[in-house]
């Protein structure tokens, strides 16, 4: 079993060459040769490999198949990815495109790019930071555990009222943490680490501490506790929504670009033999 | 505070219905006639020994008794009757077993179509075709398959006849080893199933019937067992069975480990040590060379006020080599520099340093028997108490809580553990996914379970070098793959009762209710209640390329690894 590192060189070594292979070649041939073959064949490369790397989320779907791991697909993705945008510029004659339809596959093609290095970073990043705070949860059961926390919570402030006989916890459940235990909260803010919401709504209830007797400064902890639950369900949320929705930016938008490059394709080449007699 | 009466050994008898006129009467036969009760503990006495340990079984011809490849633990005295061993192997559909096959590349293509949308779809053909080669009668637990065809057996097979007074199975419930041979009545047949406990008694009080066991275990095994071990492989026959003849026979711990260990790692991390009993202790001299047979044992070492994991052994391995061969050597004698605990049942063999010393090592210190590849190093004194274990580099590679936490919570067991580390994991479920794709639309196993760190052991059978979950099927349904050796269940002949889900120590059994194509429950047609089958995870025994969660996962994060035979692997992996 290779360590990372090394497959990580090797696989980047590899893309260097090819990418190098492919930079010799485009500036040892003439810029007539450049603007006719170089052109077409780089083109429907290009578009070959992109099928490929789309043909990933086929694979996916398809685990009894005997095709390789996705461990080993995802590599490829990546590095054949990478080196695609070494091609995507040579195709491109390392300038920016004019036409429409041209433009339209270009802003395609780095949506797509960028989404995928996007999903790598975040794929890198992410499942470090899911593991050092709040339970391990499915994300399919993040609402139901939600509604087990509102409950809970609603629970205490029944208690408060009847228990304390004082509405101190009522109060403060109707006007800060209805809103909070309704739904996921404070999304952007979890992504960059931020942890200020959550102290915030914590200091409001210790401030509470001095209208409260000692029965309520037991349910005030008990509240304080699922606070904490709460905010760390919801950055459990962002970050696994994130990991997840990330491709929803990056599939259609693929399947797009194939779209657009199969016509762009084909206009060449009606361009290119009908009306150039094929020679350039 | 909660009161109660402090749980006994005989609370759950092995048959409440045992009557004191069946104990009567077997206590008037041989060999229980001869055993003198003075010679049993007053805790546990011979007639409640039988009482409590065993049951008094009916078979009708045909019926088959233990099949070759359970795990069992208990073993048979004929009381009235006989039976038949078959000598070779019966085929797996006679055993109430599926074949093993794979699927070919056509039919694993298939599944793109195949593949059932609903829950739990079965098809009911696969239920209601009788078996050609073998029926079933009785219920639940006390269900039992018979061979249709008794004279195609006796003159296909080789078999051997066994007469009333006779024991049988007695090897496999002491040692927790597969049964070796198949056993079927042969005529009406009465036997007394003996649970292993109450075998350990007898086996302690009455002479003759340890020296039968250990002769035949003697015979049948421990020459075997010997052999593959290396230090012994330079043997000649002569040495060898000298070998055999003085090596003692030891049992550690609790059989049913599973049933109570879950209350142990619940318990204060400290105290937890002072449950497992000490087989070998550090600072000790070294009398013999202790070999695991079966279970499983910790090697610790003293720290602190405690004692700190260093590495666990399981059957095959071999513990105290090292001292003897230091002492052997005459540089500086040392004693056993680490202490050897059963975790939960361990049955350990003990060759005396002597005969090590003799057989194995030699008289001759420049010229040893043993090749000098398999001689250890000198253990150097002063850096005895921190290091010079084999295991110590192994240590120093895995943090020592980690190794804790597979120890006490048994994942050792497991020769195909799922271990996900959640610092590459994205949760993306493509394991799950992949895992309901190859098995119908049912995912085996949930991506759930005990964490530790970045580490978590998903809920998915192990696939145990100590499969308790195989105890006690009545229809051999679950049993392990007669090639590669996957616990897998059949089924067709699973009937429901939940015995194997209910001993799984790691709840990875989970019965489920089976449907018809139309969603609709499959019903049992007396008490009109949905048929239920227990499922679990089968390592993809059928696919093609493997355990398809491990290739499924894009980020290496899940690995199915085989902490039994190869803690290596989980180490290169976690410190790729």
């Amino acid at each position: 079993m290779i360590s990372f590192a090394v497959r990580r060189w090797t696989n980047l070594a590899v893309c260097t060459i090819l990418s190098g292979l492919g930079i010799l070649l485009y500036t040892l041939s003439s810029p007539a040769l450049r603007h006719s073959s170089f052109f077409i064949v780089s083109g429907w490369v290009l578009f070959g490999l992109l099928i490929v790397l789309a043909l990933y989320t086929v694979r996916k779907k398809l685990p009894f198949l005997p095709l390789f791991s996705s461990s080993q697909w995802l590599q490829f993705h990546v590095y054949a990815g990478l080196l695609s945008v070494v091609l995507f510029c040579l195709h491109i004659d390392v300038r920016v495109p004019s036409g429409g339809l041209e433009i339209a596959l270009t802003v395609l093609y780095l949506i797509v790019v960028g989404s995928g290095l996007v999903g790598l970073g975040l794929s890198r990043t992410i499942p470090g930071r899911l593991t050092t705070r709040g339970e391990q949860v499915l994300f399919e059961r993040i609402p139901a555990l939600r509604r087990q926390l509102r409950d809970a919570v609603e629970g205490v402030v029944r208690r408060a009222m009847t228990e304390a006989n004082s509405v101190t916890i009522a109060d403060f459940y109707a006007r800060r943490l209805v809103v909070f235990f309704a739904d996921p909260r404070h999304f952007w803010r979890h992504l960059v680490e931020s942890n200020r919401p959550r102290y915030r709504l914590l200091n409001e209830l210790v401030v509470l501490d001095r209208y409260a007797n000692t029965e309520e400064r037991k349910l005030m902890d008990e509240i304080a506790d699922l606070i904490r639950a709460k905010d760390d369900l919801d950055y459990q949320y962002a970050h696994q929504a994130v990991l997840k929705y990330w491709l929803f930016v990056h599939i259609p938008v693929t399947s797009s670009l194939l779209l657009v490059g199969f016509v762009h394709g084909l206009v060449m080449m009606v361009y290119y033999y009908a009306f150039r007699g094929g020679t350039g | 505070m909660e009161v109660i009466t402090r749980p006994q050994r005989w609370d759950n008898p092995f048959d409440p219905d045992m009557t004191n006129a069946a104990v009567d009467r077997l206590l008037a036969i041989p060999p229980f006639s001869r055993m003198d009760p003075a010679k049993f503990s007053p805790a546990a006495p011979l007639r409640s020994i039988i009482h409590n340990d065993t049951r008094i079984g009916q078979y009708q011809h045909g019926d088959i008794i233990v099949r070759e490849g359970d795990y069992g633990n208990s073993a048979f005295f004929i009381i009235s009757g006989a039976v038949r061993v078959v000598i070779d192997d019966l085929p797996a559909s006679v055993l109430g077993r599926r074949e093993p096959r794979h699927k070919s590349f056509v039919e694993v293509l298939a599944q793109v179509w195949n593949t059932r949308k609903g829950i739990e779809v079965r098809d009911l053909a696969a239920y209601t075709t009788p078996s050609p080669a073998g029926g079933s009668r009785g219920d639940g637990a006390r269900t039992r398959i018979f061979l249709q065809d008794v004279p195609a057996v006796l003159s296909e097979h080789k078999t051997v006849r066994l007469e009333a007074g006779e024991f049988f199975g007695e090897i496999a419930a002491l040692g927790r080893t597969p049964r070796t041979a198949t056993v079927f009545a042969d005529g009406e047949a009465e036997l007394l199933e003996i649970r292993w406990q109450g075998l350990r008694d007898l086996r302690s009080r009455v002479e003759e019937l340890k020296l039968y066991i250990d002769q035949l275990y003697r015979e049948r095994s421990l020459k075997v067992h010997l052999q593959e071990t290396p230090i012994f492989r330079h043997l000649s026959e002569e040495d060898l069975t000298e070998v055999v003849n003085q090596t003692v026979f030891e049992t550690y711990g609790h059989f049913d480990w599973h049933a109570s260990y879950k209350t142990i790692v619940e318990g204060r991390a400290a105290g937890r040590l002072d449950d497992e009993p000490i087989i070998a202790e550090e600072g000790h001299y070294p009398n013999g060379l202790i070999l695991i047979r079966s279970g499983f044992a910790r090697v610790s070492q003293r720290f602190g006020h405690g004692h700190r994991t260093l590495s666990y052994l399981g059957r095959g391995h071999a513990y105290g080599f090292d001292e003897i061969v230091q002492n052997w050597r005459q540089v500086n004698q040392v004693p056993l520099q680490y202490t050897l605990r059963a975790l939960g049942y361990v049955d350990v063999l003990l060759v005396p340093t002597p005969v090590i010393e003799r057989y194995v090592l030699g008289p001759d210190r420049d010229a040893p028997l043993i090749p000098r590849s398999l001689l250890p190093p000198p253990i150097t004194v002063p850096e005895a108490a921190t290091t010079s274990h084999p295991e110590q580099e192994r240590r120093r590679r895995i943090d020592d809580d980690f190794l804790e936490f597979l120890v006490e919570n048994r994942f050792i067991n497991g020769t195909a553990t799922m271990v996900i580390n959640l610092d590459r994991c994205t949760r993306c479920d493509d394991c799950v996914r992949a895992c309901a794709a190859t098995h119908d639309n049912n995912p085996r196993f949930l991506r759930h379970g005990p964490q530790f760190g970045p580490y978590l052991v998903a809920h998915a059978c192990m696939h145990c070098a100590d499969p308790v979950c195989m105890i006690g099927c009545p229809t051999g349904a679950i049993h392990r793959d007669a090639f590669q050796g996957q616990v897998v269940i059949n089924d067709a002949t699973c009937i429901g009762c939940a015995t194997c889900a209910n001993s799984c120590p790691y709840q990875n059994i989970r019965m489920v209710e089976v449907r018809n194509d139309h969603g609709a429950f499959i019903l049992d047609r007396t008490t009109n209640l949905p048929i239920v089958k227990a499922t679990k995870c089968d390592l993809c025994i059928d696919q093609m390329g493997g355990p398809a969660c491990q290739r499924a996962c894009p980020h290496d994060a899940l690995r199915r690894v085989d902490l039994h035979n190869d803690p290596e692997s989980l180490i290169t992996w976690i410190s790729r």
